[in-house]
């Protein structure tokens, strides 16, 4: 134990030596009232600002343009509305393991941005601060998240819950989004990409990218191996349609790790590859006819491809898709129930979510508030902005979003748009109803069933021993052997 | 304080203290304890008993293998040229063939990425080849430098000797030259062999989905698995020890040794 304890202590000293600095600023400024809110975000997900004069959003209610950062935004409205000093010490994560790993060797922060099952990991491990209940009045003008969050995403957040406390408690939505396959129209059949089946399709042999996550990969294989069952009639007809989708899409039974193991080895062997981050330009590029994406990236995709007048289309495979969201929660470990601290937290999230602000995001970032702005309708006028048919064009088709802008049944939200959009940015945007319906969370998994999962991994990925044949290992022996003939030759030479 | 000569010591020892000591300490501790802390030799096991792991290790080494041998076949023979010949200009064109490395490396390896691709068509038909090409060229100078500098460095009158007294210049070569020039080789080949067994972003960016040591590091790491990770890469470690040993390496009258050990 004494030994331990060294290996400890030594391991602490290396640390304090690397955040001394950080740690010696903090106590420095609290002294003088200034409130430090440290902030990690992923990389390039909120808008920075310095946007030319002609990207200007020119809605009708008001110009919308990015001049500063965000963050310098904020720090100016705060103390505007609140009295209150407070610095912004911004940094970022690449993968939500890496934030995760960041955690646990000690980094502090106070609000951090990740998706949904690492939320779900950190809500289970005790580690989030709960939100107050001022941050839940909707009656005071600054609470721009309750008051204009969407309906759909709101009641996601109350009905999902980890050891019996609804993840609304903890955390405020961000940017959301389902999953579905970008796609050439010149080079793919419309028929393949409705399925999850294309990435063993040989007729696409080495041309589609996975993503290079075992998450991301687990999902899609699942899709795929229980297609059948999932369009099965009977089990979209069953009334509890919805849960049942659930647990499907959340089986970790060892025989479904078995069969998906078996079938990512097949799709590695039929695959482009596996990407980590090459995916995006690897489609815009024509490398490959087809990429497993988050909808927010093919619509950066998309975008990119129709400055070249390279048209892709984006499609949601018909046995089901992973919504996925990324939303602020407050660590316990940062906030430290100092009051100031989680005000200004919640001012944060508040300003992100005021309608102005979600059009800059969404216009930076390219992905999907959950902010639908409540009795604030700029962010659907952006929307028609953005995807209205033009006035000339002949054929237009209603595009309806009801379900994620609408308060009650009653009322309706469309858009005349173009009939392509069906299949391109707007769809990926704001998927359609029936896409919505078929939607499952796909949940964290515990620490076993992680390390289970990530030996499934492994094994698809990994050369096996196993697989080397007889003749080579004759042949390394003997080469090991004249290899150190040789040395010792050539040291008797050098001597 | 007297401000003496011995103090100039002292930042080398916070040097190496906080980035060799520490960093070594922790990736013990890691390696040679389980999830809960208790001291265990499980990942070590582990290690020598996972076919993933063995078959990961085989395939390191057998694309360190390739693409070292690759560097020295072609690298031995322009050094062996520059280095015999009395050309005025043979340090600009060896700075010809040592500039890529100037140049960032991410940058170079998606320029190849692009040249493979319009050479092949498809990169993932050859995730092997591909992987070694980029590779090679990467490590390239690495081998091209330490050769140069030996044969450069060679007394002239020993080949004369052997010519004057009746070897062929063939013989000359294998007799002479080449014995003279394996401290060079050596240390190109420790160079290339070892860095090419982990740099797993040229497998990576050139679409080669298969693990080497340095990605399955990185995959236990992303699995919060510390432990096994640690254990690879200290594995890894004691490999290269035992390849600079072989290699004299550690011996002290050896020139090359820092460029073994390095």
């Amino acid at each position: 134990m004494k030994n331990k304890a060294g290996f400890i202590s030594l391991f602490i000293f290396s640390f304090m030596c690397m955040f001394l600095f950080s740690t010696v600023s903090v106590s420095a400024a609290s002294s003088d009232e200034k409130v430090v809110l440290r902030i990690c975000n992923w990389e390039e997900y909120i808008d920075e600002g310095d946007w030319d004069e002609e990207e200007v959003i020119d809605l009708e209610s008001g110009d919308i343009l990015g001049e500063n950062s965000l963050l310098d935004d904020f720090e100016e409205w705060y103390k505007e509305n609140y009295g209150v000093e407070v610095e912004v010490q911004y940094s970022t994560f690449g993968t939500n393991e890496d934030l995760y790993n960041m955690l646990t060797i000690g980094d502090v922060y106070d609000l951090v941005c990740p998706s949904e099952y690492m939320i779900m990991k950190l809500m289970a491990e005790g580690r989030l601060e709960a939100l107050s209940e001022e941050f839940f009045d909707e009656s005071v003008e600054n609470n721009y998240y309750i008051r204009g969050v969407s309906p759909f995403i709101r009641d996601m957040f109350e009905s999902n819950s980890i050891n019996g406390e609804a993840w609304a408690n903890y955390a405020a939505g961000y940017m959301w989004g389902v999953t579905g396959i970008v796609y050439n129209p010149e080079l793919v059949d419309e028929e393949d990409v409705k399925t999850y089946n294309i990435i063993t399709n040989p007729k696409y042999y080495r041309q589609i990218t996975l993503k290079d996550s075992v998450r991301e990969s687990y999902f899609p294989a699942m899709a795929a191996i229980k297609a059948e069952k999932l369009q099965s009639e009977e089990f979209l007809s069953s009334p509890d349609y919805h849960d049942n989708l659930m647990k499907e899409m959340n089986d970790v039974s060892p025989e479904t790790i078995d069969q998906i193991e078996d079938y990512l080895k097949k799709a590695r062997a039929n695959i482009y590859s596996f990407e980590t981050d090459s995916g995006k330009a690897d489609m815009i590029t024509g490398k490959v006819v087809a990429n497993y994406q988050w909808s927010g990236d093919a619509v950066y995709i998309m975008d990119q491809a129709d400055e070249d007048d390279y048209p892709l289309m984006f499609s949601v495979p018909e046995e089901c898709t992973n919504i996925y969201f990324d939303g602020w929660v407050m660590l316990k470990a940062g906030v430290d129930q100092d009051p100031a601290k989680k005000q200004a937290c919640e001012a944060f999230m508040n300003f992100m979510s005021r309608p102005d602000n979600v059009i800059r995001n969404m216009y930076y970032i390219g992905y999907t508030s959950v902010i639908s702005g409540g009795e604030d309708e700029r962010i659907f006028e952006y929307l028609d902005w953005n995807f209205s048919a033009e006035e000339e064009s002949e054929e237009t088709v209603e595009y309806d979003v009801s379900y994620f802008f609408a308060d009650d049944k009653d009322e309706k939200y469309t858009i005349m748009t173009d009939p392509i959009q069906l299949k391109r940015q707007l769809f990926a945007q704001y998927p359609t109803e029936d896409v919505i319906n078929r939607t499952s969370i796909m949940t964290y998994f515990d620490d076993d069933t992680n390390s289970i999962i990530n030996q499934m991994w492994i094994n698809v990925r990994c050369f096996s021993i196993k697989d080397v044949p007889i003749w080579a290992w004759i042949l390394i022996v003997l080469g090991i052997v004249y290899f150190i003939a040789l040395l010792h030759k050539s040291n008797k030479i050098i001597k | 304080m007297r401000f003496t000569r011995r103090s100039l010591r002292i930042p080398y020892i916070i040097f190496l203290l906080l980035f060799v000591i520490a960093p070594l300490l922790v990736l013990f501790y890691y390696g040679f304890t389980d999830a809960s802390g208790r001291i265990s030799f499980a990942n070590i096991v582990g290690f020598f008993t996972d076919e993933n792991t063995l078959g990961t290790l085989f395939y390191s080494l057998l694309i360190a293998f390739v693409t070292t041998l690759v560097c020295l076949v072609v690298a031995y023979p322009v050094a062996y040229i520059l280095g015999t010949s009395n050309l005025k200009s043979k340090s600009v064109i060896i700075m010809i063939f040592i500039m890529p490395m100037w140049i960032n490396f991410s940058l170079r390896i998606t320029a190849l990425k692009e040249i493979l691709t319009l050479l092949e068509g498809n990169l993932s038909y050859h995730p092997f080849l591909n992987s070694v090409i980029g590779m090679a060229y990467d490590f390239f100078p690495f081998m091209i430098l330490p050769i140069y500098n030996v044969i450069s460095k060679q007394d002239s009158s020993l080949v004369e000797a052997a010519r004057d007294l009746g070897a062929t210049s063939f013989q000359t070569f294998i007799r002479v030259t080449l014995p003279l020039s394996i401290p060079g080789i050596l240390s190109g080949i420790s160079m290339v062999f070892l860095p090419a067994m982990t740099n797993y972003v040229v497998l990576d960016m050139l679409y080669n989905s298969t693990y080497i040591m340095g990605s399955l590091i990185g995959s236990y790491f992303s699995s919060y698995n510390w432990h096994s990770g640690s254990m690879i890469a200290l594995v890894l470690l004691g490999i290269i020890c035992l390849f600079t040993f072989f290699t004299g390496g550690f011996d002290e009258d050896n020139e090359n040794a820092g460029g073994a050990i390095l």
